[in-house]
């Protein structure tokens, strides 16, 4: 929201999206057809992370808009599931075939793409890595990794994205810590959460409206408070570095899920 | 003057809204606990007090292998859904049921897992 001049108020406008309509098939225990719209699976933060009442920082990433097509969706036809390959290890993937739309809020791009995970249950450690293939205007080529640890003896949540394309590259390291093991006000402070953030964006061959036209430089350092699991109040202080100039990032946020079920949803 | 008065009522909306939801959550979450959950020895403590030791036996064993898979369940949940959830919500089975099967497509998670993951949810 922004003041006008001569005007009074604040004005702006409602943005509206559709994040993902989509029909899902268990095919098997090893595989889920997926057809509609979709979160573009490329990298973690897009289709994991996204959600305001999931991430630990309410702005995002630099690099977010790499891979991820025009609103971070995809329409077409996925396959994606997950499976236990050894004792000590899980393997999940996604591949997608997206098609070209231009109708807003459901735009998206002609490409096609996968990613693959592999998640060490006993030392809560994911890594894997992401492709993209785009096939319309220029057919480029983008890649990222990501990794996620939580180690089991401390709340602690570090997380990691690096992804590359003809539009740009860069990395995001992320590190929050649940103050559970302070062994003073344990009733406030185990529902407080302390978070960092560094990044950085490099600009590539071409240019793209949803990314930053310079490189840039930004830490961000943020604290959330969970009232209940469903209500969360966060703010964040970053400052960012670029050759356009220096600037400080504010962000307050109250969010709250709830959830309405459809139909009947009784107790058996 | 009009901003700040726009500016108060706006704070002192925001702030009901919280203490509604939070008073709403711990309602729900009681709730849902005391229909839902049952002891985890009920089965135990159910059985009558005359009854052989063989008649017994069986329930005793059933309630020691729920109990394990509930545990395993909790482990489950925490490694695989503790990535980015915080302790779990309560909701009647057949909600928690349609929640599972979507991250179960959402989060990648095996079919094993899943079962678990309910289990612990449900029970």
């Amino acid at each position: 929201m922004v003041q006008l001049p001569e005007r009074s108020g604040f004005h702006g406008t409602v943005a509206k999206e559709v994040e993902y309509a989509q029909l899902d098939f268990i095919a098997n225990p090893y595989m889920t057809v997926t057809v509609g719209r979709f979160l573009t699976p490329f990298g973690i933060f897009n289709e994991r992370l996204y959600p305001v009442w999931i991430r630990n920082l309410q702005s995002d990433p630099l690099i977010l808009p790499i891979g991820i097509g025009p609103s971070n969706a995809s329409t077409g036809v996925m396959l994606r599931g997950g499976f236990r390959a050894d004792p000590k290890f899980n393997i999940n993937y996604a591949v997608y075939f997206s098609v070209l739309s231009t109708a807003s809020p459901v735009n998206s791009d002609r490409l096609a793409g996968g990613r693959l995970g592999i998640f060490v249950p006993a030392a809560r450690l994911e890594i894997g890595g992401s492709f993209q293939h785009g096939l319309q205007d220029e057919r480029s080529n983008a890649f990222g990794f990501h990794a996620l640890w939580q180690p089991p003896i401390l709340p602690l949540d570090i997380r990691s994205e690096y992804a590359r394309s003809i539009v740009g590259s860069g990395y995001w390291v992320e590190a929050a810590y649940r103050l559970n093991q302070v062994p003073f006000l344990q009733n406030e402070l185990r529902r407080t959460q302390v978070v960092a953030r560094m990044q950085q964006f490099f600009v590539g061959e071409n240019a793209s409206d949803a990314l930053l036209p310079m490189n840039t430089k930004r830490f961000e350092f943020g604290l959330n408070y969970y009232f209940i699991d469903g209500l969360k109040a966060s703010s964040n202080y970053g400052r960012q570095f670029s050759t356009d100039g220096n600037k400080n990032v504010w962000t307050v946020s109250l969010t709250y899920r709830f959830v309405v079920p459809l139909g009947h949803a009784g107790s058996e | 003057m009009k901003r700040r008065y726009i500016l108060l009522c706006m704070f002192g909306v925001t702030a009901g809204l919280t203490l509604s939801a939070i008073a709403q959550e711990r309602a729900n979450s009681t709730s849902s606990w005391s229909a839902v959950a049952p002891a985890p020895t009920q089965g135990i403590s159910a059985a009558p007090a005359a009854a052989p030791p063989s008649a017994m036996a069986k329930p005793a064993a059933d309630g020691a292998e729920n109990r394990a898979q509930r545990l395993e369940g909790e482990k489950r949940f925490r490694t695989n859904c503790g990535r980015c959830h915080q302790a779990p919500h309560k909701f009647p089975p057949r909600v928690m049921a349609t929640a599972i099967r979507h991250m179960r497509v959402r989060a990648t998670i095996t079919d094993e897992d899943m079962r678990l993951i309910l289990r612990y949810l449900t029970e």
